[in-house]
This record gives structure tokens, sequence and C-alpha cells, in this order.
């Protein structure tokens, strides 16, 4: 079927923007190989070091805005080996190597080697109303106030487990827009000694947010579970279930958040030329580990085109993981074993608007093939990002290992078909 | 039969034909069993397009036997199994240059030549069907032909009471001796008075020397847009070329654009005797897209979601196997359809059923099932041998 | 003037470089419409994973947290609105 095969292209490329993606464009760089990076944001900066609107007073702490200042310093010193290209869309790598890029930077390249740096999702558990307008992730939230510095209309609830919960609560406080409540699955609070083994940093900076928190008057309700959202005559109502009974708030939006995973539906797992995960869509760890994982990597995989002995593995990653297991445990919840009990109208997946009875109808143990084919989860075009993995639990009885029912193969996300089949872009005139 | 038995009969693979074949001896009466390495549609009938179309077979035993099929799919779906899974609709074929005008004219000579369920219902211009784009010169429209997800049709089949459903459970082995088939299984072994051998491209690794050949396709799905807009199947008659005329230069991409019931579009697909269902690749989706849009440009709005490759099990003289196994009394196999066994499958369920019951075949096919009987190869290599 | 962008003929202002999403989510534009399946359309994610917030501009689907606002973009609901069968 292909007579026509691709001139391999000199660059390796480098799928996303942010501290991984460019701390290993820095150190491939700076071996002397040519990357492309790109990213499907307007700009670079990734989940953390998400950049204000022009114009806009970035609302970032002191410490982000130097580390970001000096790796785009790094970036700038090696512009000529550097392009970045914003707006475009990574729709997969095949198995003859060719790399689909759609958006403002088109093309259909056969690149040296590819670096997957797509980040993390947000895990965010189904419940009852989670699939209203102005409910929104936390991290959506969060997103907003970076580029616009501005809070949200109305009344804010967060909810969910996890320290990004209290991060986005302190940044709404001090733009002065308190959220009306933070609902924490966890007992994040009650471990002082575990506590205190995590990194001085970590804690610093969560202890900083929970003052502000708590200054504000905003009530931090642990062991608390968002029971359902409904509609209401002046925006969302929040039914919460606390250790001392069933509360309600009112809310015009509402962030929920359980967590983050690698952002790797359909993402290759290798190729005919290198392909590297690295940051949280190799493994969820946070900013400090994207970073170093990010300059380890890229330095590995220079070393290996080059036919170069390898750098030292980085000591930072192996301290990360162990914070951010120290963090898991300090907010263990049993918010799973609630997935069950869910009413079972509840929506599971959000594209085919699939329920937990469209579920239950395909029996016990359905496996993957049954849950795609028949059940039609994880078929839409998220890739499963956001079903997969309650589905998959839900799915599965106690011990046997989960099924896959996310993607595993391009297209990594949607791929227009005018994009593709429009001459004029690069690698792409038929 | 006798209770020495686990099962009267067992059924191995559960594609869209074991299926169809267990639901027919399940309503006989008899105690069937399906067994699968991995799962119901897990091979070909769960990565196939699922046209059930008579347009599309080789003038011949093909035709005769799909005609025959179609006509008892809508049945099975008027009043039966398939009525969630079968929706008939029209199928358009349209052709540009020579050669592929000329397969439409075969195709119009086939059809009159069957009389069976469908008909020429339009042929003219490209201006037949609205929304049609550029580079069509001709565009024929059929009834009766329809469309029917394999996974639809496996499901609809095994949820009828009586049929016992073992997976994950691979056919490691079978001996047939004193009365009886014993199949082995990983864990155990089971007997049964019969052994039907539906195991699509993988009935070579039972059967050793079976001429099969794995044909991989490339598919498309794209995201939900409004339900409707094409109102059946639009197929470039180089397709018809493809699949009638064996080995035949093609003169345009053989493209099929399947409109789901979901509002998504189906886009296949290639012949590729590789039979490796991980090669899907950006240049072949392109090509495919390139004349799919062309023809179809609504196409150009929607997304690719899914891309996948199925595989089928092409036979060295492009016709099915079907009959009693030589040399191995009480097995039967069944295989071979390559890109037609969702067509098929209700007529050879169907007849495969009567066989193992006993029971002669319906008299007016007869003749073209037993083209089909497994004998052909036994004598050739019995006549290679001498 | 000010750069302004229409959601289905409605004029919202918006910052430059700003995508439309949240130009919308500013001017409390938060129901963007229904998908074929029935389900909301609304902004979830933020960064273009969910697929939740698809709009269409001119006659393609795309995300409304990715798209960047351009002075007179025209953006509608998808005009979808079917269930699955
Ligand atoms: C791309 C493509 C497009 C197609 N389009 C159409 C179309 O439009 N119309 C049409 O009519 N047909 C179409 N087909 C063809 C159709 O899908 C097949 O002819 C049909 O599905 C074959 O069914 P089957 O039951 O023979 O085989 P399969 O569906 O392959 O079933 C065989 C089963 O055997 C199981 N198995 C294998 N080995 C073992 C073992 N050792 N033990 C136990 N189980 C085992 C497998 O897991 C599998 O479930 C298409 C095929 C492809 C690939
Ligand atoms: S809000 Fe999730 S893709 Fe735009």
């Amino acid at each position: 079927m292909r007579g026509d095969r691709l001139m391999r292209d000199s660059r390796v490329l480098v799928i996303g923007a942010g501290l991984a993606g460019l701390a290993a464009a820095v150190e491939i760089a700076g071996a002397g190989l040519p990357v492309l990076v790109v990213d499907q944001a307007q700009a670079p900066g990734g989940a953390v070091h998400r950049q204000p609107l022009p114009g806009v007073r970035s609302i970032a702490s002191g410490m982000q805005r130097r580390r970001w200042t000096r790796l785009m310093a790094q970036i700038n010193a090696q512009a000529e080996r550097i392009e970045i290209r914003c707006n475009t869309r990574f729709g997969g790598m095949d198995y003859t190597g060719d790399a689909l890029l759609t958006g403002d930077g088109r093309a259909l390249m056969q690149p040296r080697a590819l670096v997957l740096a797509t980040g993390a999702r947000e895990r965010v558990q189904p419940r009852p109303g989670w699939t209203l307008p102005c409910v929104t992730t936390a991290g959506a939230i969060q997103a907003e106030l970076k580029t616009t510095a501005h809070p949200p209309y109305g009344r804010v609830l967060l909810a969910g487990s996890g320290p990004l919960l209290l991060a986005v609560a302190a940044e709404l406080v001090r733009l002065g827009r308190a959220p009306v409540a933070v609902i924490e699955a966890g007992h994040p609070f009650s471990h002082p000694l575990s506590a205190l083994r995590l990194p001085a940093s970590y804690l610093i900076e969560a202890a900083g947010y929970l003052l502000r928190v708590k200054a504000a008057g905003v009530p931090v309700l642990t062991g608390a579970h968002v029971l359902a959202i409904t509609p209401s005559a002046d925006g969302l109502v929040v039914r919460v279930n606390t250790p001392r009974g069933d509360r309600s708030f009112g809310a015009d939006r509402i962030g929920l958040h359980d967590g983050i995973a690698p952002n790797d539906a359909g993402l290759p797992v290798d190729g005919p030329v290198p392909v590297l995960r690295l940051g949280d869509c190799r493994e969820a760890l946070g900013a400090r580990a994207a970073l170093a994982d990010g300059r380890a990597g890229g330095g590995r995989l220079a070393a290996q085109l080059l036919g170069r002995a390898a750098p030292d593995p980085s000591a930072d990653l192996d301290l990360q993981r162990q914070a951010q297991r120290r963090l898991g445990a300090i907010y263990a919840h049993d918010g799973l074993t609630r997935l069950s009990d869910l009413p079972s109208d509840t929506v599971l997946c959000r594209c085919e608007n699939r329920t937990l009875a469209d579920l239950r109808a395909l029996g016990s143990n359905p496996g993957a093939r049954g849950l795609r084919l028949d059940g039609r989860f994880g078929m839409g075009p998220c890739q499963g990002r956001f079903c997969a993995e309650w589905v998959g639990r839900l799915s599965t009885p106690a011990g046997l290992p989960l099924p896959h029912i996310g993607s595993n193969r391009w297209p990594s996300r949607p791929i227009p078909i005018s994009d593709l089949v429009d001459p004029s872009a690069e690698g792409l005139e038929p | 039969m006798s209770d020495r038995l686990d099962h009267d009969v067992i059924i191995a693979g559960a594609g869209v034909v074991g299926a169809a074949i267990a639901w027919h001896l399940a309503r006989a009466g008899v105690r069937v069993a399906i067994i699968d390495a991995t799962g119901p549609a897990a091979a070909a009938s769960g990565a196939s397009d699922g046209a059930v179309s008579v347009a599309s077979k080789k003038p011949g035993v093909m035709a005769r036997l799909a005609s025959a099929s179609l006509i008892y799919t809508h049945d099975l779906a008027a009043q039966g199994p398939l009525q969630a899974a079968f929706a008939a609709r029209p199928a358009h074929i349209f052709g540009s240059g020579a050669a592929e005008l000329a397969a439409m004219d075969t195709l119009a000579a086939k059809l009159n030549h069957l009389s069976g369920r469908v008909r020429v219902v339009a042929d003219g211009g490209p201006d037949l069907l609205s929304g049609l784009g550029t580079g069509v010169d001709r565009l024929m429209t059929l009834e009766g032909e329809g469309h029917m997800p394999g996974h639809k049709a496996v499901r609809a089949y095994l949820a009828a009471p009586g049929i016992t459903c073992i997976w994950p459970a691979p056919l490691l082995g079978y001996e047939v001796a004193d009365g009886f088939v014993t199949v082995r299984l990983a864990d155990r072994t089971l007997r049964a008075g019969q052994l039907v051998l539906a195991l699509g491209v993988s009935s070579p690794d039972l059967i050793p020397g079976l001429p099969i050949v794995p044909r991989a396709g490339q598919l498309i799905v794209t995201d939900r847009g409004p339900v409707g807009a094409l109102s059946g199947s639009l197929t470039a008659a180089a397709y018809l070329v493809a699949k009638t005329q064996d080995g035949a230069a093609l003169p345009l991409l053989p493209v099929v654009i399947d409109p789901l019931t979901s509002g998504q579009y189906l886009i296949g697909s290639t012949r590729e005797d590789h039979g490796d269902p991980t090669r899907v690749d950006f240049a072949t989706l392109r090509r495919l897209l390139t004349r799919a849009a062309t023809v179809w440009p609504a196409l150009r709005d929607r997304r690719v979601i899914r891309t996948f490759a199925g595989v089928r099990a092409a036979v060295s003289d492009s016709l099915p196997i079907v009959g009693p196994l030589p040399g191995a009394d009480r097995v039967t196999i069944v295989t071979g359809f390559e890109g037609d066994g969702i067509c098929l499958s209700a007529l050879i369920g169907r007849e495969v059923a009567r066989m193992l019951c006993g029971l002669s075949p319906d008299a007016a096919l007869a003749a073209d099932l037993a083209a089909l009987s497994p004998v052909r190869f036994s004598k050739n290599r019995i006549e290679g041998a001498a | 003037m000010i750069a302004q962008v229409f959601w289905n003929g409605r004029p919202v202002p918006f910052c430059e470089g700003e995508t439309l999403g949240s130009a919308l989510t500013r001017a409390g534009i938060s129901d963007l419409g229904r998908a074929p399946t029935g389900q909301a359309r609304a902004v979830f994610c933020g960064i273009g994973q969910c697929q939740g917030c698809l709009v269409r501009v001119g006659t393609r689907l795309t995300e409304a947290c990715l798209l960047p606002c351009v002075d007179g973009l025209q953006a509608e609901p998808d005009a979808g609105g079917q269930t699955d069968a």
C-alpha cells in the first residue's frame, strides 16, 4: 500500500512543551541534535507553567517564575536547534515511523526519535451530575486562573482528593474569591508523622495553602464525599456526605479532582525509531520530577542517538517518587469503594453517555472487548481518558488484572479529516 | 445422543459463523457448547465492516449463496435473533473512468441474472445522490442490501437459551475415537458427538496445510455527526473489481464508506496479504480518506477517532471451506470466508446445523454448498502426491 | 474597538491570546449545546483532553478550550442532537 515513503527527518520530535518536554529538548539540542517541540496549547508551559495572556500579571510563585525563566533561557540559548510549534496536535506515530501533526504545524514526518511528554490527565471519579455545565476539573479552574488571573464567576466549590484542591483554593482566596468549601475525601491532616517525612518544599507549600484557606474561613471538610450535583434555580446544589452527616452547598462552579495519571492514551510504546516517555506522561510525579526526568531522559536519548555512554540516572526522581508515595498514603480514602454504590443512572463514559446500568447490563467480567464493542465504553473521542479506569475497576472482579479498555494505538486524539487530506502542508503533498 | 457426552456438538470459534451455527443447533434442541480462545467476536467478526452485500460477490457460487443468505438474514431480522443487529439500507456504487464503469455494467447484469432481493433502483449521473462531491461519473443505487456489525450479530445469536459459552479457552487439540470427539482445553477435556472448527484465520493451527492466507484490511472510524446524512453505503466500483477478479490491477482505490446508526462513518479497506493486524499506517489512511472525502465531502468535517486492521481468512481458490473434514469422522470445518463471512453467516449457520443433524441441504443450494467442501483440497493433495 | 467573537450570533469580547473556551466562560456562557449522544457539551478538562467542549466553527467541530480567538470568529453549538440506535 505504500509507494510514498517519507524521507527520514533529522529532528527529534518532542510532544509537549511542558517541563519534561522542554528540559529534554534542551539536553538533546545541547548534544548537537535538532529538535522540534510541538504542543496543542497556544503557548509553551504545560500544566505547571501555563502562561498568562499577554498583559496579564502572572500568578505564579517566585520559585515557579525563576524555574521557568531559567528553562526558557536555556531554550533560547539553543534557539538554532530547537523549534517550538504551538497549536499543533500530535495524532500519533504508526508502525512505519510516520508521525502525524495537525493544526498550525501540520506535517507527516519521520522523526529521528520520538519523545512523549504529554503530561498528566486528571482523574475524576464519576458522580451524579458531574456532566453538568459549570462542573469542570479543578485543573481547568487552575488553568483559567493562570491565564487570566481572574477568578471564575460566582460561588466556587472544590471537591475530590489530593493536594491540588488546596492549591487551587488558596489561589482563589488570593484573587478574592474564597471557595464556599473544599470537600476532601481523605484525611490529610491526621497524619502528622508521615507528613513530616515529606520533602521540606512540599510541606512549606502545603502549609502555606492551608493557612491561607483557613484564614479566609473556608470550610475544609475531610473524609467527605460529593453524593450528587443537581441544577437549581440559581446555579448548582452539591450534596455532600461527611463523617458528621450530609450537608448541602450552593455553587456556581465546581472543580473536581481525584489525582493525576499519565496522559498516554493512544501513544506508541515503541516504534522503528527510539520512543521515550518522560515526565508525567511516563509516571505522574509532578513538576519537580518532570523537570528531572526530562533532563535525564533527554540526555540519555541524545547519548543513545550519538552512540555515547549514557549519563547517570537522576537520584532526584527517586526522591520525588517516594514523596508522591507518601502523599498518596496521606490522602488515602475509601472513595473507590463508593463507585459501585453510585445510582445506576450515573454516567460513566461522558463521550458515549454510558451509565453504570449500561455497564451492569454487560454481565460480570465482560472483558476489554465486551466493554468496548458491546458496551461502547472507552470508544468515544477522549480515547477512554476519563472512563477507562473506573469502568475497568467496576467491571473486574477483585484480584483480576484490570482490562485495558482505553486506546493504545493512534490516533491519540481525534484527527480532523480535512487536515489529513488537504495538500499544502509539509510532508503532506499528494 | 448419549450421556457419555458433555455436549452433542462443540463449536470452536465464537465468530459470526460459529455463533450462527450454535444458534441454529440450539433451536433444533441440540446440546451445543461454543468455545473461544479469547471471547465472542474476538477476531475478524469484531474487526470488520459488516456489509451484507450481494453486489460485491463474484458471479456464480458466491453470488448465489450471498443472495440466499441475504434473504434469510432479512427473515432472521424480521422476527428472529438479528432484529437489533441487521439494518436494511440502500447501497450506492460509484465509478469513475472506463474500468470502474465496466465493472458497474457487469454488476447490473449479475443482479439481473440472480433475480434475488437486490435490485437496481437508480442508475445515472452523480446528481442522483445529493451531497455527492466530485470524481464520480456514474452512480448506481441498489435496494435490498443491509449492514450488520459482526459483534452485534455474535452477541444476538449467543443470547439464545441453550448455548453453553466457554472462554477464554483455546482449543489445544482433539481426538476422534470410540464414536465421539475428545476436545482438549488447557484445564480440562470435553467429550462431544461432533466438533465444528470455525476458527477463521486460525484454522491452519488445528488443520495444518489448509490453504488459508491471512489478508489484513485497515478500517477507519469517525466521530459522530448527524445521523442519516448518507442513506446507505457508498462503495467505489473498484471494490467490485477487487473482490470479483482476483489479482486484477485496480483502476482506482477501492474505498467503501459505510454510515453507522450512531452517526459515525466506517471507512475501509485494504487487502494486504501480510495478515498483520498491527500494521495500520497514516499513508494508507490518507489515501483511503482522500478518495472518500472527494466523493463524500461531508467527511471533511468529521474526525478520525479510531483505526484498526482486521484479518480475513482468504482461501487460495477464493471459496470458503465448509464440510466434513476428510479423514476425520465427526469433525466439520467451516472457514475461509474472507470478506464475506458476515453476509454468508446466516445461511451457513443454518446449512451447517442441518448437515450436523443429518439433514440434506436446501435443494436449490445443494450444488453450491457442495462446491465449498474441503474435499477439493484433499483430492489435489492426493493427485499431487501421485 | 474591542475584539470580539460570536457565539451563536451573540458578541463575546476576548483578550489577546485567549481561547474560545476561556472567553465564553468569562462571559458566563457554560452551556455549549448537546452532543449527538444527548450529553451536555461544556468545558470540563479545559486542556483539550476530554472532548466535552466541542463547538462548530463553519462546518468543523473543534475543541473550544484549544481554539484561539480571532476577531469576528463565529462559533455555534454542534447541530447533532441525535441519539444512538
Ligand atoms: C477489514 C474487514 C472488513 C470486512 N468486511 C466485511 C463485510 O463488509 N461484509 C462481510 O460479510 N464480511 C466482511 N468481512 C469478513 C468477515 O468479518 C469474516 O468473513 C467473518 O467475520 C468470519 O467469521 P468466522 O466466524 O469465520 O471467523 P472469526 O470471526 O475470525 O472467528 C474465529 C474465532 O476463533 C477463535 N479461535 C482461534 N483459534 C482458536 C483456538 N485454538 N481455540 C479456540 N478458539 C480459537 C478466535 O478467537 C475467533 O473468535 C470483513 C473482514 C475484514 C477483516
Ligand atoms: S474542555 Fe476538555 S477538551 Fe476542551
